[in-house]
């Protein structure tokens, strides 16, 4: 049982503001990603959570405690690092021990605990080996060997799959969705990337600019984005923003279609020629050049038959518009 | 095509062996020769060894020539072996632990102070100690001609080399470990000598052989604050035996070689890692 | 959990709690500081008021600048700081030249490189004392080996510590074959910190070996020719141990340098003189390094 709680944080470097007035409720046993692109502070917000970088105002609370200026150490947290960040000089066991041997923990104990860690994340023949010989996903569920050990109530992680290739890091996000069922800790998540963040987690932070634009579950965010940012950053293709006449016609400064709810149409009311096609398999996203809306991307059935170079019309669906005004959605 | 490629090749080879010949014989003309006249001289007999000659001995007596170097002057030499001993070793430690945790700190945290603190450890390096008021200071300390004072001096002197091999270092090693000991639950000293330090070890083996052989060479700072026969350095003796063995040059240079075994001991050790140390160290400085 | 359960778990979580600690505390220099402060500071501070007594060590008596005067009004004296300079420029810059050009003679495929690196590093291992007692006897003005070699071939060889224009020159070569060994080493190691890549990139461009030396190894071994000069310099200008094992300053003073008038005027117990000494050799370094340094540190090239 872990809540945290976050109020009016800031953030400023001397006279700089990175991040201001933060609320931000996670509940017990949540899987919450934090997801923008670089530069948003959503490090900077986890490494508050971890202790690691001072809270310039406002307050922290984890599991109804006060750890506002608190070591971090101390604060019931466990952070697994984008480097991994492993003793190179320390064995497997080691590693996941350390802080339990700075602990004084006695050696049965220890012995006892990096064991059961090790069974979790099948580490188990690796643990007399150093760092620098273990493959990448290893090293990466040593890592999490450590955080486990420490028993945290809340587990945070700092881009961990980054460094990892593309087949591998399919097969973490699993490994960490199953963890997460198993030992059902709150887990805080950071990623740039949007696709990492839909399929982990139960809900997902958009950060941008220092600010929390959004805060809801994968289809929240999808369904319903409250701003144009975050209608832009989720969703791959990226949604298609219009602005001018079209939005105009439809009382919004911008308008918003995902490439999936434009149709093709023999009747539709825009036309235009395509202009490039990527062929996915079971779909095809096709870049069209109109003259009523600029350059749409469409979605299509893999087996559509529609090239390079084809007219066509289209038909936005009326029911499935996202409309913007103010950088806000309209009801 | 294939046949011009090989010839080619084979040239490059020929070429590359004439200049190692070359290389191998100016060095050994240039490095080696000086030390074989040493060798030779130690092994001679005082008459032998007076003509200065660059000849092989008449009478080998190399034995007994490092024999009696050691027992001249009541076994002064064992005295400045030990001394000189316990001076590298005590000041390298000092060296190791105390530039260690500056270049750390240093590197790791930026503040105001690190202006004034690089300016003292370049100050360190350039200023040349100034040598009566030294003298003046460990009289009133009561550490004049005492060993300890002497570690303290050596410590002193040699410190900014160090710490700017450190702080070189240091660089390389990547912040998150500090962050992760942190949230392991380290305190800043368990987190510098259970993670950061062993971390160093290749900049601290250049660290002990670079200054270990500076210290136990030493000569200028024994002359000056260790006078006197009670704490005698090999390096002292060395230079109080020029003016005694005026016509004994095989002791003489049966001394040479003897106070020269410690630090070719340590090179022999470390050789291969002195490169490397330097390189984060020295060069990216 | 309960409000109640809450409130019980509170008091102990409250004990155990550590606020904030500082991750880099300062306190990690207090060792070092210490000992810098006490041994070097302090009396490099003293320096500047001793500088201007005469001095006992027990007591001393203001004169002004009384010491710096007759320091440059001695002959000899000027003359030590001339030597000093020449000694410091010739010695680093001999050691540049010779000390790249042996590191990148070892960092090509030459056969034995492993015995040659040893070879010319081993003089640094050899203290200066050891090493001057060989070099006095090698340039012995009549028994001397390498007068002797020449005779051989027909030359009559000069006094090389005896004659009083030569004498600075041959500890100079002296100091330069001791030391050459760890010029090399550090520009071994700034040759070998070079990326493979730009002599691959320059092979394909086509560019010879001597252009790679100047395009390539050059300006980027630069990082290891500034260590190399400061450090060489800075032992330069504060030579001591040679000058005094191999001529003692003489024939006459016609080889004294700053650090050896420092220590003659120590031993005839001319304190204050002597730590006049300190303070002009302390400002002829500052007068050359403050200035190469911030000229040779500004046109760093980044790799």
């Amino acid at each position: 049982m872990a809540d945290v709680t976050i109020r009016n944080l800031s953030k400023h470097y001397g006279a700089v503001e990175v991040m201001s007035d933060i609320d931000l409720d996670i509940r017990s046993g949540e899987f919450v990603v934090f997801v923008g692109p670089s530069g948003c502070g959503k490090s900077t917000l986890l490494r508050m959570i971890s202790g690691l970088e001072e809270e310039s105002g406002g307050s922290i609370e984890i599991d109804g405690r006060d750890v506002t200026g608190v070591e971090p150490s101390e604060r019931g947290v466990a952070m697994v690092f984008q480097s991994y960040a492993l003793y190179p000089h320390l064995t497997v066991a080691e590693n996941i021990g350390f802080s339990l041997s700075l602990a004084r923990v006695p050696k049965d104990e220890m012995r006892r605990k990096i064991e059961e860690a090790a069974n979790i994340l099948q580490l188990g023949p690796l643990l007399e080996r150093k760092p620098k010989h273990l493959s990448g996903g290893q090293r990466q569920r040593v890592a999490i060997g450590r955080a486990i050990v420490r028993d945290p109530k809340v587990f945070l992680f700092d881009e961990p799959l980054s460094n990892l290739d593309a087949a591998l890091r399919t097969q973490m996000r699993l490994e960490l969705g199953e963890l997460h069922q198993r030992l059902n800790t709150t887990m805080i998540y950071v990623t740039h990337d949007q696709v990492e963040a839909m399929t982990m987690a139960d809900r997902i932070v958009v950060l941008n600019g220092g600010r929390i634009e959004q805060v809801g579950t994968p289809t929240e965010l999808y369904r319903a984005p409250r701003s144009p940012f975050v209608a832009g950053f989720i969703g791959s293709p990226k949604m298609n923003l219009f602005e001018g006449p079209v939005a105009e016609a439809e009382g919004a400064e911008v308008l918003g279609l995902r490439p999936e709810h434009i149709v093709v149409d023999a009747t539709g009311p825009w036309s235009g020629d395509v202009r490039l096609i990527e062929h996915l398999g079971a779909e095809a996203i096709a870049h069209v050049d109109t003259p009523e809306a600029g350059r749409v991307i469409i979605r299509l059935d893999g087996e559509a038959e529609v090239r390079t170079g084809d007219h066509v019309r289209l038909t936005p669906r009326p029911d499935r518009m996202h409309r913007f005004r103010a950088g806000q959605r309209l009801a | 095509m294939s046949q011009t490629h090989t010839t080619f090749r084979a040239a490059e080879a020929r070429r590359r062996w004439i200049g190692g010949a070359v290389a191998i014989l100016v060095t050994g003309v240039v490095f080696v020769l000086p030390f074989l006249f040493a060798l030779l001289q130690a092994s001679k007999t005082q008459a032998d060894a007076s003509t200065l000659s660059f000849s092989w001995p008449t009478e080998w007596q190399l034995w007994s020539n490092l024999v009696a170097v050691i027992q001249v002057r009541d076994y002064q030499l064992l005295l400045a072996f030990f001394n000189s001993t316990v001076i590298t070793v005590a000041s390298v430690t000092g060296l190791v632990v105390f530039a260690s945790m500056v270049g750390y700190i240093l590197q790791r945290r930026q503040s105001r102070w690190n202006g004034l603190i690089n300016f003292l450890v370049l100050a360190g390096l350039m200023i040349p100690p100034a040598v009566v008021p030294t003298i003046w200071l460990l009289q009133q300390l009561e550490l004049f001609k005492t060993l300890h004072g002497m570690v303290l001096i050596e410590i002193a002197y040699n410190l900014s080399f160090s710490i700017l091999l450190y702080r070189a270092f240091v660089a390389t090693i990547p912040r998150e470990l500090d962050e992760a000991a942190r949230m392991d639950g380290a305190k800043p000293w368990q987190t510098f000598f259970r993670v950061i330090f062993p971390l160093l070890k290749p900049v601290t083996v250049t660290n002990i052989v670079v200054q270990s052989i500076a210290i136990f060479n030493d000569f200028v700072n024994p002359l000056y604050y260790l006078p006197g026969k009670d704490n005698v350095t090999v390096q002292l003796t060395l230079y109080n035996f020029q003016s005694q063995f005026e016509t004994q040059y095989n002791l003489l240079f049966s001394n040479v070689l003897l106070v020269t075994i410690p630090p070719l001991i340590v090179f022999v050790f470390f050789n291969r890692q002195i490169v490397a140390g330097m390189t984060a160290g020295a060069v990216k400085g | 959990m309960s409000d109640a359960a809450l409130d019980r778990q509170e008091p102990a979580a409250r004990r155990r709690t550590a606020r904030r600690r500082v991750p880099y505390p300062y306190t990690f220099y207090i060792p070092a500081g210490v000992i810098y402060a006490v041994m070097f500071l302090v009396p490099t501070i003293a320096s500047f008021y001793f500088a201007l007594t005469r001095w006992t060590l027990f007591d001393s008596h203001f004169i002004g600048f009384g010491n710096f005067v007759q320091f440059f009004r001695e002959p000899f004296l000027v003359q030590g700081l001339v030597n000093t300079l020449i000694f410091g420029i010739s010695t680093s810059a001999l050691k540049v030249v010779l000390g790249l050009a042996l590191a990148v003679l070892l960092t090509s495929r030459i056969p034995a490189r492993g015995y040659l690196r040893a070879v010319i590093f081993f003089p640094v291992l050899v203290s200066f004392i050891g090493v001057g007692i060989i070099f006095v006897s090698l340039m012995h003005p009549t028994r001397g080996a390498i007068n002797v070699t020449l005779e051989t071939i027909g030359i009559d060889g000069p006094g090389w510590l005896t004659t009083p224009w030569l004498a600075l020159y041959s500890v100079i070569i002296v100091d330069v074959w001791k030391g050459v060994g760890i010029a090399t080493v550090i520009f071994i190691a700034g040759i070998a910190s070079i990326p493979s890549d730009y002599y691959e990139a320059a092979r394909i461009d086509g560019a010879t070996k001597a252009q790679q030396f100047w395009r390539i190894t050059l300006p980027l071994s630069r990082p290891a020719t500034v260590t190399v000069i400061t450090l060489s310099l800075i032992g330069g200008l504060r030579t001591f141990d040679l000058i005094w094992t191999m001529t003692g300053g003489g024939p006459g003073f016609s080889s004294d340098v700053v650090a050896s008038i420092i220590y003659k005027q120590y031993q005839s117990g001319f304190y204050g003189l002597s730590t006049a000494g300190n303070v002009v050799l302390f400002l002829l370094i500052a007068l050359v390094m403050v200035p190469l340094t911030t000229w040779m540190n500004r046109r760093e090239i980044d790799i």
